[in-house]
Order: structure tokens, then C-alpha cells, then sequence
């Protein structure tokens, strides 16, 4: 039975400082559904027994088939917590003087790399995480992964070591070892913490500590846990010594003498680390006692803990009896909604220090300071981070974070897509807000309003957005960030239908394909082919099922996975390329060269970006990449689409009427760089320099009509003379594996062009971490290959790191870059064969 | 006038790029090859008095032998029309015009596009050989294999002069002219005999035959091949379909005066464009070049609308694409079921004239070229202004927030002349450059 109703969770919405938002988020397969079903069956929502079974976040039927998260599930759980727990709540703004109840917004996030957009979703609209971490694997790359994105967006993380069934039973460390592994995995933790987040900052100190009760243990899947507190608890009364004291020493290099009672800080003969003695040996024994059917020892046991077995559980023995023996001494459930109820910020301590963060526009209007101050009575500001689809096909629910003011039914807001600009109309809607409901994993339950500091959906605003945006009520309020997403859609993938007459259904699929999925890209190429584009082969995997059985509804057709290319230069033009205007009164002289190594990734990542002050940039520019300061002062433009990491510099001295042409200029750049000479694709990492320019004297003669047709020619000049290059993308791949598997690993990375950077044993395990380059292009059907070549041992996880030059001159037939070149625009309907350099470069 | 015109010289020595090789025709023949006697007759016969004599630019070297002996004939002056506005396969009316003409003959190759003129016209076609038997005997092979046995042999009209001959001939196929007005082969086998991809493919296209076959005379050994048609043509017109919808301005390029339905087929586009709220501008600028069209930056994409046979549509240098008006018919009607061509008269008068959303379909919806939202309704009535009358809006903080329909000028970096106030010197007025822009009178080329 669910021991809350809607309108309970309603009251509870307003007591701001009893609402704590969290996401779980962890390494593939380290537990966070399995672990979220505790929580879950705590509220009553399932059965105690089912628990660690159900999955119950994991709602698609492909989920719970395939055993792994494919979409970040949200849940609202309502829970009271004891007096004698609540006194370890110490701020004002973590809880309300009178109240006991919590309500607990959590969302349970996919682990595998290719759905990370939605790990990074479900960070936005939260303020804590919970981070699972298998003990016996440790600290894996998506563990790095989602923390840094948690620490960079603010997020306040606790920890929780999973599987310790698994340690026990299947690897039988001893307890020291065991303890030696937890420590190894929060240090682990701690410094990826102290490398992402400043402890002056205005989060404060986030790093996790066991004997302040922010790391928990367990196992979900057998539905127990605890943190110190628990067992600090039990004996505070034997030792006579306070709870928080004793947590301090029931962690780290603290020993215990039986013989003498003396506690030390060193291990000597006659003493034992306190951790293992009064956590792990009970647990110890009990798992002893339970798996060896030594029946009147554990009841003996059981007896001492305190321990009332069910009528129903007596006549269990080994595994099943063992379950609920832990589960009815340590539930699960009990640990973790302390460690979440005590340990992560509520919304009102969270929008503090997330406002600036979260806020695009000036950090003093009325939209700032209700964002700050967690203020229902403030303007509506919500973020929608994704959109979950609903029974009504096409149509879905708009997923978000109200930061500020109240979000209604009926009520009207104006909807702000990611290119609003205030005081522009373009991605602006004013529409009402049709219902707001309340996410409770696989059911909705509608919901008159909800108040700033809670987690909710929208029905109705879907039409006016594609996948995130900003609803408010404030006229002047700019948007809320938009989400910078830590993986890139770098695998494509043609789609057709079976039957062509069910092309206007695939159209319309994937128009909601691109809605329903954070960052999956749906395209029509020029040469009119509808692209898929993904992170991986999973997620395009994932994304072409549910085109079409959810999305279209028809059988559809699918070309092989291919990679998209860029285009860039490895040497300076050699020589000064000239093009002359069609009217032969302009000319243009440019030059092009390869970017430094870094700068490219830089723009990417906006570290230097068109909106910088230029003379910052320009500084910066000439610190880290010797460019000339006074030229890096006259960058021209970012391109592709603005943005792009290609540029175009001013070189030149004084001359006549420059200015003027500078947009047709900006206009011709931004359709060379993304359309390139070679193959038509986008440009990257090149620095075009513009030296010299002859004008007409008449305007006339200089309009757009001249210069942008001749500036695409002149830079496919310059492309071409500077030897052009392919760039293609490649993956950071990490594979865990026991040691004999290592050799079948660079067997199968040889094969595919990847090559090793780091190889090493994870310390306190049999297991190897191999991290290896591999590109993209290779990676179609790697994980298969991997697993038979090292008889399904490893299991690799790809995340796309980089660009890299695709060795060869694309302009020398036989080359592997003049395959690619040929086949992408026979795709594209272009005329086969190599541009000619005499088609774009002009004689004085 | 040199001061408002260009100079005639620049017309008379520009060079004209001719796809074809020129033509150069042994004087003697040419009474037979341009049926000089016909066309006397048929001068003297409606007593025209002014006659234009409209060549394409590969047959201009020919011009003034035609037109000399026609004027030996007639003893009257005719008139050569050297420069045509738009494409040689229509009549030209607009130059002829300029004459005040009563009639015009056209050599040379012809489209099908259906003529809007009221001047009379008379075409004469060129003579291109053709072996009669060679064309029979592959007929022969191919004529127990399709499929309902009524194959139609179209002749392209440089070689109407064997119609005839075939008609004696090939006794298992019918034989019919291109520019026969109730020319209508739907559902037959073809066989068309040409030189012209892009005519086979508008035959294709436009006429819908079962199955299509071409014949080439120009390239033995001239065989028969199925036309198919180019997937990839078809195929873009998704993405340019994409890119209309994308598109908040829509140039509309006259390509034409002389197709029938050409202001019909506009004031369609315009319909379109409005109830899409999309902003529209009729364009003329003479043949489009890329030069010319570049120089309308707010346009996002511009609609040709000209003859069938142009190959501007599938050309990829412009600055903006350019599409046909089929295109935006079906990317801005969701009702349309037509099938592609490039041809507007073949469907112009089976379209439904209710136009703007279909019921099911949203206000907005994703584009699949940038991801973004776009919207569909007529602009501006998603944003209810307090003070929607006023283009200047009062922002609460006291700045000014400026809306104007022509925003994008806010954008651009170049936003006139800098005055340099009090910054110049004053001096005396000087004599400047003498001419117009294109060629001012001390400049050199």
C-alpha cells in the first residue's frame, strides 16, 4: 500500500525545506534502479519483498528486458523521519521547525555512457545525488563522468557502496580488505570531488565521509544498508558515548583494545581497526552463520540483534533467510532516507548557490533573486530538462524544475525555447499551462499547482518546445542555461520506410523522436536523406526502436552506422589565393592555416567564444597559443553557424570601405565552413587570414551579390592549398577486465585502429582497466567483438573524446581520406571526383 | 542616354557562354534547314509587318543568313532577337515587344511549357539525322516485351521532319510529335527519341508514361535505354522541402514572361508563402545569376518560377537553394498530392484552393535541418503585446525594446556610412567620375 497520498505530497510541497530533489547516478550496472526499489518500497509504492527485483524506475519494457536504464525516471516519495534523527538536521533552511514528513524527488538516471543527456537532465533539476558505486569494481569512468558533471552543475553528492553481498559471498574478502576497499573507493571519490570543486566555493566542502554518515553500505539488491550512524546508534548506549563522537570513531585509523578498553590511534598487537569489529564482524557473522546452516548460532544471533523474524520468513534458510534477516536489521530503505534527508541540501539551501549558475540574465532582477530565495510568491521561472512521452502519441509531458513561483493548471506563461533572446518574439509562445501532474515513476497524478523547489510535469507546452526551455510569468526574465551535454551525437545512421507512401509518418516520427530523446539529432541531409544521429550504437539503437514502434508506427529501413567527417588543413596555404568578384572589380587575398592544438576544443567548449570581450580573448589567444595580439583582436567571426571552432581573422592595413564588406564577408565564411570544399562537411580548426582586399570604389559594385559568392571561393582556395585534411571522430574506451582477457583486448583494438594509452590493475581486485583511442568508425559491433574475443569477459564503454586527422592526403586517389571524400559526396549527389583548385583561385 | 542605361556596347561585346557548340551551317542549305520558304509564306499569307526572328545562341551565327534571304523574299525588315530574356526554348515575347512586333518565328529546340502570349508564333525546328532503320530494328527487339503492346514513339522536335518516314515504317508503334497539344502517352511505353536528359526526364515526370525509354541518334550507337527516375533529384526535394518550411522569407524569382499561367502560378506561391505567415518578395532581375541573387541576404530561399527545361533547379553554387513552385506546393500544403514535376501546368488546375493548416496538423513543429522550433502559424499572433500597435515597446527596467520587421538589420555589422562628423575637412566641391557604375568613363577593364 502507498502510505502518502497526492494531496499529503501536495502539503508537503510547500514546506520548501523539507523537500530534498536528488538524482542516483552511478557506472553501468552498478545498482542505482536496484538500490532505488529500497526507497521505493519504503514509501509503499512495492512490496518489502520484491524490492531489489522490481526495478520499478525502470519502466519501458525494454528496460526491464535488457536489465539496464535507458531513460531517467522520476518519483515523488513521502516519508517522516525519526526525532532522533532529526536533531542531526542542524541548518534552519534544511527543515521546518514542525515537520517531520520529507518529500523526496528521485530520479533514477541510466549508467551506460551513450544516454548520458540524460543523467545530465536529471542533475539539472536536482540539488543532491546520490553516487552508487559497486565495492568490488570501484570507481569506474561513468562514476568520474556523471560526479564532475554533478560538481559542475552545483549538485551535492553523498555515496553509497553497493554490492557488499557480492564482496562477501563471491570474493570473500577478509574484513580488513573489505575495509581497505571502502576507503580506497571514498578517497577515489573525494579526489575527483576536490579536482572539480572548489571547497572555498559557495557549495562549501562536498566531499563524502563515512563517519559523518554521508557514505552508506550495503547491498540493493538484497535490500540492506547503513551508515555509520546505525551502528553509532546501537552502541552509543554500551560506550556511553555520544552518536556523533562514536561515528568519528568508527571510521579510519581508529582501533580498539577489548583487553585494555582503550581506544588508539595506532594498530598494535592486542587492538583491531573499530570498523571491522563492530561493523563488519557482526555483518561477518551473520553471513557466516545464515550461508553455513548453522541454525542455532544465527538464532542465537538474531536474538541478540533484536532481531523478529516473520512467521512466514522462519522456514527460509541460506540466501533467502539471509535477505531478510539483513533486510529486517538493516533496511535499506531506512539508511538511505537518512542520508539523503540529513546529508543533501533542500531547495532553499541548493538555489542559493545554484541561482548564478542556473540564471542567464542579470543576477539582481526579480527572476534572480526568486531563484534565490526558493520564493513561491516570485515570479514563475521553471526549466523543462526533458520531455517524457505520454499515452497520447506524439504528445508529451515537459519535465522540469519550478525554481521560482508557482506553476499552475490553466495558468498562462510564456514559453522560452534555447534561442530566445529577451526583447526578440523568435522561440517565444504565450500559452496556458493545460494540467500540471506529478511524475510517480510508470504513473502521473494530476496535480493542481506546484510550488518553487519541486519537480514536476506540464501537459500542453510540448508543441512549443523541442526538448528544454525556461516558462515563466516574468516578462523581462531571460532564460535559464541551457544544459552542456558531456557526450556528442557522432554516429549516423540513414533511415527510410519499408513502403514509401509512409513517408510523411517517418517525418513526423522523427520530428517526435527528436523531441522525446535529450540529444539525439534528426536531420534531413541536403541530399534529402533523414538522418539519426547518436552518441552510440545503444542509443541509436534504442532511438530507431522507438521510431518505430513508438515514434512512426511503420517498418522502417536502416542504412549501416556511419560517422560524419570534418574537414581541416595541416600546412599554411602555399601561396597568397586570390579570387576576384564576378563583376572582376573585387579582389580578395587570403591565406589558411591549422588552428594551434587546443584551440579548436577550446571554442568548443566556449572558453573562447564570439561572445568574449575582444580584447580579453585576444590576450588569452596570445598567452596560450602565441597568436599576435593586436590580429587576435580582429577576429571577424566564429564559424560554422556563428559559433563554429573555425575562424576568420583581419590581417590587413588600412583599407578603404572594409567595413562595409565585412557582413557579405562573415556571410561567405560561415557557408564555407560548413559546407567544405572537399566533401561538403563541416570545417574545423582552421584560422583563415584575410590579407588584402581591393574594393570598387561604388558600393554598388561590393554588395553581397559579389563578395560572398567570391569569399566561399577564395577560402576553398585557400582549403585547397593548404593541404586539406579529413578529421574523424574518436573514442575514449574503457574496458574492465580480469588479467587474461587483457591479451584478446589488444588483439581486437589492433584490428580496429585503436591504440592503448593506459593499461593498470584496479588495486585491491583481480580486475584491469584498459583505456584505449579507437575510432568512431571502428567501433561498429566492438563490444560484440570484444566480447568474443575474450570470451565475454570485457565490456567496454565508449564515450567520444575527440577529433583526430584521418592519416592521408584526401586529394591523392588510392588514399583512405579520398575513399571517405568520394563516398560522401557520391551520398550527397555531388559531382564524384576532387574540386579543382583553378575553379576557385583567380590570376592577378 | 549613357548616363541611365548601359551602353550598347557592353551588350554587343559581351561574351555569351553557350553550353551547345555553335552552329555554322553551309549557306546553301540553309533555305531548307529553316524552312525559309515556309516561313515567308506564312508571313505573306497573315500579312504580318513586323516579324522577330528568335534564335537560340547556339544557331545566332545563322541568324543573319535567315534573315537576309527572308528579307529578299519579303522585301520587308525583320527583326533578329540576339539576346533572349529567359530561355530559348520559349517565345520571347518581351523582346519582341520592344519592336512592337506582330509575329514571331522561333528556331531551334522548344520546350512544352504552354505559352501565355497572344502574338502569334511559328516554330521551326531543327534537323538533326536519324537512321530509320537502326531506330526499327531496336523497336523490334523491344516491342514483344512490353507490357500491353502500345508503344508510342515521341519524337523530340529536332526530329519531327521523320515523322513520316517512321510513320511508314514502324508498324508496330504509334508515332507522335512532341509538340502535339493533346499529346497525352499516361500509362503507355514510350520510346522518346532525343538528345535531351533533361526533356526525358520532364517527360517522365510530367507525362507519367508506364515505362520510358530513350533513344539518342546523337550518340551512336544509339540504343534504347530505360529512363528511371533519378532518385536523387526526388530525394532532395525533402530537404528543400525542409528548407521552405525553415524559410521566413521567400523570394519569388520571375523566370519567365512567357509560360502560360506564370502570374497564376505566383500569385499561388504568394498564397502560401501567407498563410505560412511567411514573408514573400517578387524578384525579377533578368537571368538569375548567382552574383544577383546572393546580393538579397534576407532571403532564405528563392522559388523559380520558369519553364521546365531550366536548369537553374538543380544547381548548387547559389548562395540560397532554389526550388521549384511544386516544391513549395507540397512542403506548404499538407493537402497536395501531386507528384513531382518540374512542370507547374501539369498540375496547376487540379489543386484545391482552401489553403493554411490542415486540422491535425500543430502549430509548430521541429525542423529536421536545424532542430529548432519553427512555427507554422501566420507570424506574431503567438505573443500577445500589451502594446502590439506601437513598434517601440517600454521594457520595465526603462530600456526600450524595439520590434520591427525587419529586425535583422539590427544584426548586420555594416549600418551605413560613418558621418565622421567635424571629423572631415571641408573643401570645395571637386569634379567627380563621369558614367555609370558599370564602367565609369576612366576606368579600364
Amino acid at each position: 500500500m502507498v502510505n502518502f497520498t497526492v494531496g499529503e505530497i501536495r502539503v508537503m510541497m510547500d514546506k520548501k525545506r523539507n523537500i530534498r530533489n536528488m538524482s542516483v547516478i552511478a557506472h553501468v550496472d552498478h545498482g542505482k534502479s536496484t538500490l532505488t526499489d529500497s526507497l521505493v518500497s519504503k514509501a509503499g509504492i512495492i512490496a518489502g519483498a520484491k524490492a531489489g527485483e522490481t526495478r520499478f524506475t525502470d519502466t519501458r519494457k525494454d528496460e526491464q528486458e535488457r536489465c539496464i536504464t535507458i531513460k531517467s525516471t522520476a518519483i515523488s516519495m513521502y516519508f517522516e523521519l525519526d526525532d532522533k534523527d532529526l536533531v542531526f538536521i542542524t541548518s534552519p533552511d534544511q527543515r521546518d521547525k514542525d515537520t517531520k514528513g520529507f518529500l523526496i524527488n528521485l530520479i533514477d538516471s541510466p549508467g551506460h555512457v551513450d544516454f548520458s543527456s540524460e543523467v545530465t537532465a536529471a542533475l539539472r533539476v536536482t540539488d543532491g545525488a546520490l553516487v552508487v558505486v559497486d565495492c568490488v569494481s570501484g570507481v569506474c569512468v561513468q562514476t568520474e563522468t556523471v560526479l564532475r558533471q554533478a560538481i559542475a552543475e552545483r549538485i551535492k553528492p553523498i555515496l553509497f557502496m553497493n554490492k557488499m553481498d557480492r564482496a562477501l559471498l563471491e570474493l570473500q574478502l577478509d574484513a580488513e580488505k573489505l575495509f581497505q576497499t571502502f576507503q580506497r573507493i571514498v578517497e577515489n571519490v573525494n579526489v575527483i570531488i576536490a579536482t572539480y570543486n572548489d571547497d572555498s566555493g559557495p557549495m562549501g566542502e562536498v566531499r563524502v565521509d563515512p563517519s559523518k554518515g554521508s557514505v552508506g553500505f550495503g547491498s540493493g539488491l538484497h535490500g540492506w544498508a547503513f551508515t555509520l550512524k546505525q551502528f553509532a546508534e546501537m552502541y552509543a548506549e554500551r560506550f556511553k558515548i555520544d552518536v556523533v563522537k562514536l561515528m568519528n570513531r568508527l571510521w579510519g585509523e581508529s582501533f580498539f583494545n577489548p583487553k585494555t578498553k582503550k581506544w588508539s590511534k595506532q594498530k598494535d598487537d592486542d587492538n583491531r581497526r573499530s570498523f571491522c569489529m563492530y561493523i563488519l564482524d557482526p555483518i561477518y557473522k551473520i553471513f557466516d552463520a545464515i550461508m553455513n546452516y548453522k541454525k542455532d548460532e544465527y538464532e542465537s544471533l538474531l536474538q541478540k540483534l533484536g532481531i523478529v523474524l516473520k512467521h512466514e520468513d522462519k522456514d527460509k534458510d541460506g540466501k533467502q533467510l539471509l535477505k531478510v534477516v539483513m533486510r529486517t536489521w538493516l533496511p535499506a530503505g531506512e539508511a538511505l532516507l537518512q542520508m539523503i534527508a540529513i546529508h543533501l541540501p533542500s531547495p532553499v539551501t541548493a538555489q542559493k548557490y545554484r541561482m548564478e549558475m542556473l540564471y542567464e540574465g542579470p543576477h539582481d532582477d526579480e527572476a534572480a533573486l526568486g531563484i534565490k530565495n526558493c520564493d513561491p510568491n516570485a515570479p514563475l521561472m521553471m526549466y523543462v530538462s526533458k520531455m517524457v512521452p505520454t499515452s497520447d502519441k506524439g504528445r508529451f509531458y515537459a519535465f522540469g524544475r519550478v525554481f521560482s513561483g508557482k506553476v499552475a493548471t490553466g495558468q498562462k506563461a510564456r514559453i522560452m525555447g534555447p534561442n530566445y533572446v529577451p526583447g526578440k518574439k523568435e522561440d517565444l509562445y504565450e500559452k496556458a499551462i493545460q494540467r500540471t501532474i506529478l511524475m510517480m515513476g510508470r504513473y502521473v497524478e494530476a496535480i493542481e499547482d506546484v510550488p518553487s523547489g519541486n519537480i514536476c510535469g506540464l501537459v500542453g507546452v510540448d508543441q512549443f518546445l523541442v526538448k528544454t526551455g525556461t516558462i515563466t510569468t516574468y516578462k523581462d526574465a531571460h532564460n535559464l542555461k541551457v544544459m552542456k551535454f558531456s557526450v556528442s551525437p557522432v554516429v549516423r545512421v540513414a533511415v527510410e520506410p519499408k513502403n514509401p507512401a509512409d513517408l510523411p509518418k517517418l517525418v513526423e516520427g522523427l520530428k517526435r523522436l527528436a523531441k522525446s530523446d535529450p540529444m539525439v539529432q534528426c536531420i534531413i541531409e541536403e541530399s534529402g536523406e533523414h538522418i539519426i544521429a547518436g552518441a552510440g550504437e545503444l542509443h541509436l539503437e534504442i532511438c530507431l526502436k522507438d521510431l518505430e514502434d513508438d515514434h512512426a508506427c511503420i517498418p522502417i529501413k536502416k542504412s549501416d552506422p556511419v560517422v560524419s567527417y570534418r574537414e581541416t588543413v595541416s600546412e599554411e596555404s602555399d601561396q597568397m589565393c586570390l579570387s576576384k568578384s564576378p563583376n572582376k572589380h573585387n579582389r580578395l587575398f587570403m591565406k589558411a592555416q591549422p588552428m594551434p592544438d587546443g584551440l579548436a576544443e577550446d571554442i568548443d567548449d566556449g572558453k573562447v567564444n564570439p561572445r568574449d570581450e575582444f580584447k580579453a580573448r585576444a590576450r588569452y589567444l596570445g598567452e596560450k597559443y602565441d597568436y599576435d595580439v593586436t590580429e587576435a583582436r580582429k577576429i571577424w567571426c566564429f564559424g560554422p553557424d556563428g559559433t563554429g571552432p573555425n575562424i576568420l581573422v583581419d590581417c590587413t592595413k588600412g583599407v578603404q570601405y572594409l567595413n562595409e564588406i565585412k557582413d557579405s564577408v562573415v556571410a561567405g565564411f560561415q557557408w564555407a565552413t560548413k559546407e567544405g570544399v572537399l566533401s561538403e562537411e563541416n570545417l574545423r580548426g582552421v584560422r583563415f587570414n584575410i590579407f588584402d582586399v581591393t574594393l570598387h570604389a561604388d558600393a554598388i559594385h561590393r554588395g553581397g551579390g559579389q563578395i560572398i559568392p567570391t569569399t566561399r571561393r577564395c577560402l576553398y582556395a585557400c582549403l585547397l592549398t593548404a593541404s586539406p585534411r579529413l578529421m574523424e571522430p574518436v573514442y575514449q574506451c574503457e574496458i574492465q577486465c580480469p588479467e587474461a582477457a587483457v591479451g584478446g583486448i589488444y588483439s581486437v583494438l589492433n584490428k580496429r585502429r585503436g591504440h592503448v594509452f593506459e593499461e593498470m590493475q584496479v588495486v585491491g581486485t583481480p580486475m584491469f582497466v584498459v583505456k584505449a583511442y579507437l575510432p568512431v568508425n571502428e567501433s561498429f559491433g566492438f563490444t560484440a567483438d570484444l566480447r568474443s574475443g575474450t570470451g565475454g569477459q570485457a565490456f567496454p564503454q565508449c564515450v567520444f573524446d575527440h577529433w583526430q586527422i584521418l592519416p592521408g592526403d584526401p586529394l591523392e586517389s588510392g588514399t583512405r581520406p579520398y575513399g571517405v571524400v568520394q563516398d560522401t559526396r557520391k551520398r550527397k549527389g555531388l559531382k564524384e571526383g576532387l574540386p579543382d583548385v583553378t575553379q576557385y583561385l583567380d590570376k592577378m | 542616354m549613357p548616363q541611365f542605361s548601359t551602353h550598347e556596347l557592353v551588350s554587343l561585346e559581351k561574351d555569351v557562354e553557350s553550353k551547345k557548340p555553335l552552329v555554322v551551317t553551309n549557306p546553301k542549305v540553309i533555305d531548307g534547314l529553316y524552312e525559309v520558304q515556309k516561313c515567308a509564306e506564312w508571313i505573306t499569307k497573315n500579312s504580318f509587318q513586323k516579324v522577330c526572328l528568335q534564335f537560340p545562341d547556339h544557331l545566332l551565327p545563322d541568324s543573319t543568313d535567315v534573315a537576309l534571304k527572308l528579307q529578299g523574299i519579303l522585301a520587308q525588315s525583320v527583326y533578329v532577337l540576339g539576346d533572349t530574356s529567359y530561355e530559348s526554348c520559349c517565345i520571347d515575347y518581351v523582346a519582341a515587344a520592344h519592336v512592337d512586333a506582330d509575329a514571331i518565328i522561333h528556331f531551334g529546340p522548344t520546350c512544352f511549357s504552354k505559352t501565355s502570349g497572344d502574338v502569334p508564333y511559328l516554330n521551326i525546328y531543327e534537323k538533326h539525322p536519324l537512321q530509320v532503320e537502326h531506330l526499327e530494328a531496336e523497336i523490334s527487339q523491344i516491342v514483344n516485351s512490353v507490357e500491353g503492346k502500345d508503344l508510342v514513339i515521341v519524337l523530340d522536335d529536332a526530329y519531327i521532319h521523320y515523322f513520316d518516314a517512321l510513320r511508314q515504317r514502324v508498324k508496330n508503334a504509334a508515332v507522335h510529335k512532341i509538340v502535339e497539344d493533346t499529346l497525352d502517352v499516361a500509362n503507355k511505353n514510350v520510346v522518346f527519341i532525343s538528345e535531351n536528359q533533361r526533356k526525358l526526364m520532364n517527360i517522365g515526370l510530367g507525362f507519367k508514361p508506364k515505362t520510358l525509354y530513350l533513344y539518342d541518334p546523337s550518340k551512336p550507337p544509339s540504343e534504347l535505354t530505360l529512363f528511371q527516375e533519378d532518385q536523387k533529384i526526388l530525394k532532395r526535394r525533402y530537404f528543400l522541402m525542409e528548407k521552405i518550411r525553415d524559410a521566413r522569407t521567400i523570394g519569388i524569382v520571375i523566370g519567365t514572361l512567357g509560360v502560360k499561367n506564370y502570374l497564376k502560378i505566383i500569385e499561388r506561391v504568394k498564397n502560401l508563402a501567407i498563410a505560412y505567415g511567411k514573408k514573400y518578395y517578387l524578384i525579377s532581375v533578368g537571368k538569375p545569376t548567382v552574383a544577383k541573387l546572393a546580393n538579397l541576404g534576407e532571403i532564405d530561399i528563392y522559388v523559380m518560377i520558369t519553364c521546365a527545361m531550366n536548369e537553374i533547379y538543380d544547381s548548387r553554387d547559389f548562395y540560397k537553394p532554389i526550388v521549384t513552385p511544386y516544391d513549395v506546393e507540397v512542403a506548404l500544403n499538407s493537402n497536395a498530392r501531386i507528384h513531382f514535376t518540374y512542370d507547374y501546368n501539369s498540375y496547376l488546375n487540379n489543386l484545391d484552393e482552401k489553403l493554411g493548416l490542415a486540422k491535425n496538423e500543430n502549430e509548430t513543429d521541429v525542423s529536421l535541418l536545424t532542430g529548432k522550433l519553427r512555427s507554422n502559424a501566420p507570424a506574431n499572433e503567438n505573443i500577445e503585446e500589451s502594446s502590439s500597435d506601437s513598434q517601440v515597446a517600454v521594457k520595465g527596467n526603462g530600456s526600450l525594446s524595439v520590434y520591427f520587421g525587419a529586425g535583422y538589420l539590427s544584426d548586420r555589422f555594416w549600418k551605413g556610412l560613418e558621418q565622421n562628423l567635424g571629423a572631415t575637412d571641408v573643401k570645395l566641391a571637386e569634379k567627380g567620375r563621369n558614367g555609370i557604375a558599370q564602367g565609369y568613363d576612366n576606368e579600364t577593364h
